[in-house]
């Protein structure tokens, strides 16, 4: 469905030209993307229609590469196999020096989102101590908010995860994240909260099931990010051209309100000094 | 329980044939009914389970597969997730829940995470149907099938996934079959016990034609069926109405001639009557014309006056006596009345032209002191017939020994002779029950029929057998009116 398209943007990727610039068999230079999560038909439909928007507005082939998890994402990324991709905050952080923003979505405005911790819907918790010994879900390990807010915020409490939780489990998706805790698989998860609200929208039955107990800080929303030597290339910049414009365009406000964004911004680096924060204490607990 | 006070319905041997037929066809489609129902519902369990068997098969190759490279990665929402899809694709199992544990039996993921939380054990209730020694075991009261198997990788077991499989629909299914069939046999069962008690009836419609007909045979009015009754005369029933029709006129024709023949006998004996008293009062006419004739030459003489007086008078008085006599025995007189020594007495009258013209000795002796009601005159044509028969029977100078007595509420009436004996068709006739069909010369003729009739008739009986060394005994004995009901008709033959 559309909606689980949307829900599981994290782990969608599109990636831009990197390497060398690869091209058709008819000269045409190619915009490689890669997708990670298992799509159902619609969602193919739907990234079909993303992948025309962008190839209309860039002039190239547009190709999508899926993977299961940010780390192989990052991986194809930073070898440049990728143009560029839609990454987590985390991993552009981590890997700031050799990444290089492209464009970074607005939601409610703002190139900004906060991590949710979440819990069954009649729990009465309301600060993540009350969490403590349960199965915990995680998104991602290199997801922002679906590991590194809830890892840094034990770091401030000086516990770790696997002591703090009972049992903790990656999901490899936000929406996984939201139907463990729903199910009773886990009792507590760590959310993306654009995903989560958009979840509340579509899938209300599902969210219902779930309540929000504790909130992050606003941090930088998960950019698209290309490979720091290929930012100059033409398909690097025909891709931020297309983005930026994206909220200008009959077709692309179209894909932008199925993704319930507003649009895309050259945003500064600065706007994830949050999370280089939260990194920083991470490492700094050790 | 005593059979003899259970109601006639309860005796199936005494049910109508109408009743019994579609009976036995009730029976015969209960028992072919049970026999395919039981076949069709163990056809029916043994389809569904192996149905069960290789759905259930599928859903655990299909799942040990996926869930292998997780399990052994420990990945628990990848179990989860595999699972939740799995029961979306096996839908027709109706899966209850699946639950996979890791080699120690810790809970990795379950279908239902809050009966089988993470890294919980099996709980117990559960585990009791729970399948241990086969893949799949179906617990039919609880409407569960619990479905187990084993994990290995290289030889080592790394899980066990276990699952609850619903099959209260397979049960509905059993039900609606078992329902279905029962209404459509019972259904059946009526209907043809229905065609079988109308065909019944149809087919016995002539029967009953001719059980009615005899019925009415058996009270004296033997009719024959008529025309429009008749059957097709090359049907069965047709052959065997136009049988009976043929029977009847038989009987008719016979009731007929019987009756002329029991004219010309009585005819016969009233003859032989008439001969007999013209015989009896011929004698005393001739002395008495002859002391008429005294008279007139003599009559002057006071002692010739007064003995041919005397003597007409004696002649006159045995002229009365034997017309008194026959007017007793052959009035048409059916009134019962108490029995006089004098009834049986005057009898000797009657005989006594056969005992003279055959010079036969007759031995008398009637003993009736008891008052016993009865019909006399029946009683004495019985008497008389008997006393003739004998006499008949005997050779000349033979002796007649006839004896009556009354006792015990009942008369006993006893000729015997010293004739050839009774022939073994008139014992046989005398010993037979009823024995009130029509008479045949060979079985002692009309007389001995006309006896045995009326002695049935009273509820009497009749002893009858050969003497020793000759001649034959027959006794009647005839329970008075007041008697009747504690002396059953009996027949007697010695």
């Amino acid at each position: 469905m559309i909606e689980n398209w949307l829900i599981s943007r994290r782990a969608l990727v599109f990636t831009g030209a990197a390497l060398a610039t690869q091209r058709t068999s008819a000269g045409t230079p190619i915009i490689r993307f890669g997708l990670t999560p298992v799509f159902l038909s619609n969602d193919i439909e739907l990234l079909d229609q993303l992948r025309d928007f962008l190839a209309r507005h860039t002039g190239m082939s547009v190709v999508l590469v899926q993977r299961r998890t940010y780390e192989e994402i990052t991986s194809l990324l930073l070898s440049s196999q990728l143009t560029a991709a839609w990454i987590c905050g985390y991993p552009y952080v981590a890997y700031h020096d050799q990444l290089e923003l492209v464009a970074t979505p607005l939601w409610q405005g703002q190139p900004l989102y906060r991590s949710y911790l979440i819990g069954a819907a009649g729990r009465s918790a309301s600060t993540i101590n009350e969490l403590a010994g349960d199965t915990h879900a995680f998104s991602d390990p290199n997801s922002n908010s679906g590991y590194l807010v809830t890892q840094a915020a034990l770091a401030r409490l000086r516990r770790r995860p696997e002591e703090f939780f009972r049992r903790t489990f990656f999901t490899y998706g936000h929406r996984n994240v939201v139907r463990a805790v729903a199910s009773g698989l886990a009792q507590s998860g760590s959310v993306d909260g654009y995903v989560w609200e958009v979840i509340s929208e579509l899938e209300p039955e599902l969210s219902k099931q779930t309540r929000i107990v504790a909130q992050s800080e606003l941090l930088g929303f998960p950019p698209i990010a290309c490979a720091a030597k290929a930012k100059l290339s033409p398909e690097v910049h025909a891709l931020k051209r297309a983005l930026l414009g994206m909220a200008n365009d009959r077709e692309g406000a179209r894909v932008l309100r199925l993704l319930r964004l507003d649009g895309f911004a050259d945003a500064p680096a600065s706007t994830f000094d949050g999370i280089a924060e939260k990194l920083s204490q991470v490492r700094n607990f050790g | 329980m005593n059979r003899f006070a259970m109601p006639e319905w309860a005796h199936p041997t005494l049910w109508p044939v109408s009743a019994k037929v579609p009976a036995l066809v009730v029976a015969f489609m209960i028992a072919v009914s049970a026999t395919i129902t039981n076949g069709v519902l163990s056809r029916l369990v043994e389809t569904q389970n192996r149905h069960l068997t290789q759905l259930s098969g599928a859903y655990l190759d299909g799942l040990s597969s996926a869930l292998l490279p997780h399990l052994m990665r420990d990945d628990v929402w990848e179990v989860y997730d595999v699972l939740e899809r799995a029961a979306q694709r096996y839908k027709g199992l109706a899966i209850d829940w699946t639950t996979v544990t890791d080699a120690s039996g810790t809970v990795i993921a379950s279908s239902q995470p809050h009966r089988f939380p993470l890294q919980s054990q099996l709980p117990e209730d559960v585990l009791r149907y729970v399948a241990t020694g086969t893949e799949l075991a179906i617990v039919e009261v609880q409407g569960l099938a619990s479905l187990k198997r084993d994990l290995s990788y290289q030889g080592r077991s790394i899980g066990t996934i276990f699952a609850q499989v619903r099959i209260g629909s397979l049960m509905d299914e059993r039900r609606e079959v078992l329902k279905t069939l029962v209404l459509t046999n019972a259904l059946l069962t009526i209907v043809l016990a229905a065609i079988a008690y109308a065909l019944i009836r149809r087919m016995l419609r002539p029967l009953r034609t001719l059980s009615q007909h005899m019925r009415e045979g058996a009270t004296g009015n033997v009719l024959q069926i008529s025309d429009q009754a008749l059957p097709r005369p090359h049907s069965e029933f047709g052959r065997l109405f136009r049988r009976y029709n043929s029977l009847v006129a038989a009987v008719s024709e016979r009731e007929r001639l019987l009756g002329r023949l029991a004219d010309e006998k009585r005819l016969a004996a009233l003859g032989r009557l008439a001969s007999g008293m013209a015989h009896e009062i011929n004698n005393p006419l001739g002395g008495m014309l002859n002391t008429l004739d005294a008279l007139k030459r003599h009559g002057e003489r006071e002692h010739v006056r007064q003995t041919s007086t005397r003597l007409l008078e004696q002649g006159l008085t045995g002229i009365r006596d034997v017309v008194r006599a026959a007017l007793a025995t052959y009035r048409q007189d059916r009134e019962m009345r108490s029995l006089a020594k004098s009834d049986l007495d005057d009898l000797s009258l009657l005989l006594r032209p056969e005992v003279s013209r055959r010079n036969l000795v007759l031995n008398w002796s009637v003993d009736v002191e008891e008052p016993i009601v009865l019909r006399v005159a029946d009683v004495r044509g019985s008497t008389l017939n008997i006393l003739l028969n004998a006499c008949a029977a005997s050779p000349v100078g033979a002796t007649i020994t006839f004896s009556a007595r009354a006792s015990n509420g009942r008369l006993e009436v006893t000729v015997e002779d010293e004739g050839v004996g009774l022939p073994d068709e008139v014992l046989d006739y005398l010993r037979s029950p009823g024995g009130i069909e029509g008479p045949a010369e060979e079985r002692g003729g009309l007389g001995l029929w006309m006896v045995k009739r009326y002695v049935s008739e009273c509820g009497g009986a009749i002893d009858a057998h050969r003497r020793s060394p000759r001649g034959s005994s027959i006794c009647l004995t005839i329970p008075g009116v007041a008697q009747k009901e504690q002396a059953p008709c009996r027949l007697q033959v010695a």
